[in-house]
C-alpha cells in the first residue's frame, strides 16, 4: 500500500497498534504489518517521529527501560489516546461506508 | 554499540543530526531490525543492508523527523502570522503618528534589524532539512526575540500618551496574544 494512501490515518493506525498493550517503536511497526497482513509496512524509522508527535499531544506516554544493554522507549495509550482511537474508528466507519456506497457497482439499466 | 559497521555508520550520521535521546531510541529500533533480518538472511552484510532498507536510511529518517518537528511547526506559524502582525502594527503606528514619538533613530533602526534577522532565522529553520538540533536552537532564539520585540512595542505604546487609538488597541491585543501563544508553545515543546 502506498504511503500517500495512509495520509490522515497514520495516527489512528499507531493508536490501534498500541491498543493491546505497551510496545516499543519496532514492535509497533511489526504489529501494524502483521495486523494488515503485510499490506502496510512502513519504513520503521519514520514511525518514531509520529510516535513523538502523539506523545506530545498526550495521546500516548513513553517510558525508558534497559533491554539487552540497550535503552528502549516503550509507549502506551493514555485515556485521551483511547478516546481519540474510538473517535478515529467512528470517523473511519462513516468514511468507509460512504465511499463503499459511492463505489459499488450498479447493474446496467434494462433497455426494453 | 552497533552489531555491524553499516548500522554504526547510519547511527553516526543520525547522531550528528538528531537529539541524543532520539538517537538512542532509533539505535534500539535499528538494532532490532538488524537482528530480525540476520535471523531471516543469516549473512551479516546482507542483513545490515536489508535492515537499513527496512528502517529507512539516515536521510529518510531525518526528513521524517523534520516533517513532524514541533520546532519547524512553530517557525512556520510565526512566519505565517508575521505579515498579519506587521500589517496590524503598521496601521496602529500610522494612526498614532509614530514618526512624532520621542524614540531615537538608532533604536528604530536597531528594532528593524532585529526584526529582519528574526524573520531570516525562522525562514532558515523552515528550509533546513538536516540539522535538527540547530533548528531547535534557532527557533528558540527566534521565538524569544519575537517575544522581546512585542514587549518593546507594548512598552513603547504605553509610554507615549498620543498612542491611544483603536488600531493601536488591536495591535496591542495581537501582540499579547502572540506572546501568550508563543510562551505556551515553548512550554509544550521544551518542558
Amino acid at each position: 500500500m502506498r504511503a500517500e494512501a495512509l495520509k490522515g490515518h497514520l495516527d489512528g493506525l499507531l493508536l490501534a497498534a498500541l491498543e493491546e498493550g505497551p510496545q516499543h517503536g519496532y514492535a509497533v511497526k511489526e504489529a501494524l504489518r502483521e495486523s494488515t497482513e503485510g499490506r502496510i509496512d512502513l519504513p520503521s524509522g519514520t514511525i518514531y517521529p509520529a510516535l513523538h508527535r502523539l506523545e506530545q499531544a498526550g495521546l500516548i506516554t513513553g517510558t525508558w527501560s534497559v533491554v539487552g544493554g540497550r535503552r528502549r522507549r516503550t509507549y502506551e495509550l493514555t485515556s485521551d489516546g483511547r478516546e481519540a482511537l474510538s473517535g478515529e474508528r467512528d470517523r473511519w466507519q462513516e468514511f468507509a461506508g460512504a465511499v463503499t456506497a459511492a463505489l459499488r457497482t450498479r447493474p446496467w439499466p434494462t433497455t426494453t | 554499540m552497533a552489531d555491524h559497521d553499516l548500522i554504526a555508520a547510519q547511527l553516526g550520521i543520525l547522531s550528528a543530526r538528531l537529539p541524543a535521546q532520539v538517537v538512542e531510541e532509533l539505535a534500539d529500533g535499528l538494532q532490532e531490525t538488524y537482528r530480525s533480518q540476520l535471523t531471516r538472511l543469516g549473512d551479516p552484510e546482507a542483513a545490515a543492508r536489508a535492515a537499513i532498507a527496512e528502517f529507512g536510511d539516515a536521510d529518510t529518517v531525518t526528513a521524517a523527523f523534520f516533517r513532524d518537528s514541533p520546532w519547524r511547526r512553530m517557525a512556520v506559524i510565526l512566519l505565517a502570522t508575521g505579515p498579519m502582525m506587521g500589517a496590524v502594527w503598521g496601521l496602529g503606528l500610522v494612526s498614532a503618528q509614530m514618526w512624532n514619538w520621542p524614540i531615537p533613530l538608532s533604536v528604530r533602526i536597531g528594532y528593524g534589524v532585529v526584526l529582519v534577522t528574526v524573520a531570516g532565522t525562522l525562514l532558515a529553520v523552515v528550509r533546513e532539512k538536516r540539522a535538527y538540533r540547530r533548528t531547535r536552537t534557532a527557533t528558540l532564539a527566534g521565538a524569544a526575540a519575537l517575544i522581546a520585540l512585542d514587549a518593546v512595542m507594548l512598552a513603547a505604546v504605553t509610554t507615549v500618551p498620543s498612542a491611544a487609538s483603536w488600531p493601536v488597541a488591536v495591535a496591542i491585543s495581537a501582540s499579547m496574544l502572540r506572546i501568550t501563544a508563543t510562551v505556551h508553545a515553548l512550554q509544550k515543546c521544551c518542558f
